[in-house]
C-alpha cells in the first residue's frame, strides 16, 4: 500500500536574530557567518517558549491544511534534540497541546537532522501494515537555549535556529492539492548509519557515558551539555554520503537525476548544499533553500523546507521529489517521492 | 611522493589563500590552504588522480592535514 504526504505546516518563533546581532557576541563578522554558512538570520524562541509549543502549532496547522479533523489522526511521531524535558519525550506533550487529538500513540525519534527520513519510513510502514490510516510527523527545535555565544563556539552557534515543521501521512492522497497540501506519494526511503562517527556531532550530557553520574557539576562546567561538532568531518561525510544516497535511491527506482524536479534537503549549511548541487549536477533553482532566513533547525529543517515548497506552490503533478538528510550518528539517506494530482 | 596534479591543486589553493606551502609536517588547515569545504573536492581529486577509493573509516580530516600525512595515505592506499 502506498503512503502520501497530504499536508504540511510550520511554526517559527517571532524573534529574528540577524548576523549583525550575533557576530559581535561570537567574535566574528556578519560577513564571515554568511560566507561560511549561507545564513543571514535565524529565528530564536523567547525564554518562555519551548520546542513543544512550536511543535503543537505546526501540528495544528498541518491538520488544518489536511482534509482530516484532529480526532481522525491515528499516530503521532515527533523528533527533537532540544526537548522540553529528558522524560517524557516531546510527542506526548504535543498530543496534549495540539487541540482535538485523541489518546493516540505518540513516540519520539532521537535522530536529529534525519528525522524526516525516519518519520517517512516508519509512517509508511504503519500505514502499509494497517496500524494507522493517518500519521502526523513533526520535527521541532528550541536549540538556541543550548548555544554558547563566544568565539570558541562561533562555528556551531552561528548555524542553529529554532522552529518546527510537520506533515500528515495518509493511506490515500488528498482530494485536492492546495497550498499546504503537497500530495506526494512516497516511493522509497533509504537510510544508513555509521556509529563510528558518533562523537563527531554530539551532545554528551546528560548521559551515562560521562562517569558515575548522569549529570554533575564537573560535566556542566566543562560544557558537556553543549553541542559539539567536528565541522570538517561532518561536511566531508555529508557531501559524499548525501550524493551517494541520491544516486542509490534514484538508481534503484530507475530514475535519472535530471528527472528530479525538486530536492528538499536538510538545511545544514548553504555552502555544503551548493557543493552537493554541484556534485549531483542539479541546478540550484531545483533545491529548496530557506536557511538564509531560518538557519539550521536540525530535526525541523527538512519539514520546514517541505512546507516552504508547498506554500510557494513549487509542487507540480508528476514531479519527482528527492528529500535528503544527514546528521548525528552519522545517519544519512534520501527519500524519493512523486507529486500526484 | 604526492602526484603532480595534487600538488598543483595545493599550490593554487595556497596562491588563493595568499599563503606558502608549509613544511611537510605543518597543518594545511591552519595556514588556510585547505578548509572544511575545499577538503571535499581535494579528496575527490586524490581519488581520481591516484585511482584509489577513500573508504569511510579513513575519511577523516586528520588524514589529510599535512603533506606528510597525504603522502603516506596515498602510498598506503595504493599498496592495498
Amino acid at each position: 500500500m502506498s503512503a502520501y504526504i497530504t499536508a504540511s505546516g510550520a511554526a517559527l518563533p517571532r524573534r529574528c536574530v540577524s548576523n549583525q546581532q550575533l557576530a559581535y557576541q561570537l567574535g566574528v563578522t556578519p560577513e564571515w557567518i554568511e560566507s561560511n554558512s549561507g545564513i543571514k538570520e535565524r529565528r530564536w524562541v523567547d525564554p518562555d517558549q519551548s520546542a513543544s509549543d512550536l511543535a503543537a502549532s505546526a501540528v495544528s496547522q498541518t491538520i488544518a491544511h489536511s482534509n482530516l479533523r484532529p480526532e481522525q489522526v491515528d499516530y503521532l511521531i515527533g523528533s527533537t534534540i532540544s526537548p522540553d524535558y529528558q522524560v517524557p519525550g516531546i510527542a506526548p506533550l504535543v498530543q496534549s497541546k495540539a487541540p482535538g487529538l485523541r489518546d493516540v500513540p505518540a513516540v519520539d525519534l532521537r535522530v536529529g537532522c534525519t528525522a524526516i527520513l525516519y518519520s517517512l519510513q516508519i509512517a509508511s510502514a504503519l500505514i502499509s501494515a494497517g496500524t494507522a490510516q493517518s500519521v502526523v510527523c513533526f520535527g521541532a527545535e528550541a536549540q538556541s537555549k543550548a548555544l554558547v555565544l563566544d568565539r570558541d563556539n562561533a562555528e556551531i552557534s552561528m548555524l542553529f535556529g529554532d522552529g518546527a515543521g510537520a506533515l500528515m501521512m495518509t493511506a490515500q492522497p488528498a482530494p485536492a492539492r492546495t497550498s499546504g497540501r503537497p500530495n506526494i506519494r512516497i516511493d522509497d526511503v533509504m537510510i544508513r548509519t555509521d556509529g563510528n562517527f558518533a562523537t563527531d556531532l554530539c551532545v554528551r550530557a546528560p548521559g551515562t557515558a560521562n562517569g558515575p553520574r548522569w549529570m554533575d557539576r564537573g560535566q556542566f562546567e566543562s560544557g558537556l551539555f553543549q553541542p559539539s561538532m567536528n565541522g570538517k568531518s561532518v561536511i566531508l561525510h555529508a557531501v559524499r554520503k548525501l550524493a551517494m544516497s541520491a544516486q542509490e535511491v534514484t538508481d534503484r527506482n530507475s530514475v535519472r537525476m535530471d528527472q528530479i524536479g525538486l530536492v528538499i534537503p536538510h538545511q545544514a549549511n548553504g555552502v555544503l548544499l551548493n557543493l552537493l548541487a554541484k556534485r549531483l549536477e542539479i541546478p540550484a533553482e531545483r533545491i529548496v533553500m530557506n536557511l538564509d532566513r531560518y538557519g539550521n533547525t536540525s530535526s525541523a529543517s527538512a519539514f520546514i523546507a517541505l512546507w516552504q515548497a508547498a506554500i510557494d506552490g513549487r509542487f507540480e503533478p508528476g514531479m519527482r521529489i528527492l528529500i535528503m538528510a544527514f546528521g548525528a550518528g552519522f545517519s544519512w539517506g534520501a527519500a524519493l517521492g512523486t507529486v500526484v494530482a | 611522493m604526492i602526484p603532480e596534479p595534487v600538488m598543483t591543486y595545493l599550490n593554487e589553493a595556497a596562491r588563493q589563500a595568499r599563503a606558502k606551502i608549509p613544511e611537510p609536517d605543518s597543518s594545511l588547515f591552519l595556514c588556510g590552504i585547505l578548509d572544511s569545504f575545499t577538503l571535499v573536492d581535494f579528496i575527490t581529486l586524490i581519488e581520481t588522480v591516484c585511482g584509489i577509493r577513500v573508504n569511510d573509516r579513513d575519511l577523516r580530516p586528520e588524514n589529510f592535514d599535512t603533506l606528510s600525512k597525504i603522502d603516506s595515505f596515498i602510498t598506503k592506499a595504493k599498496q592495498q
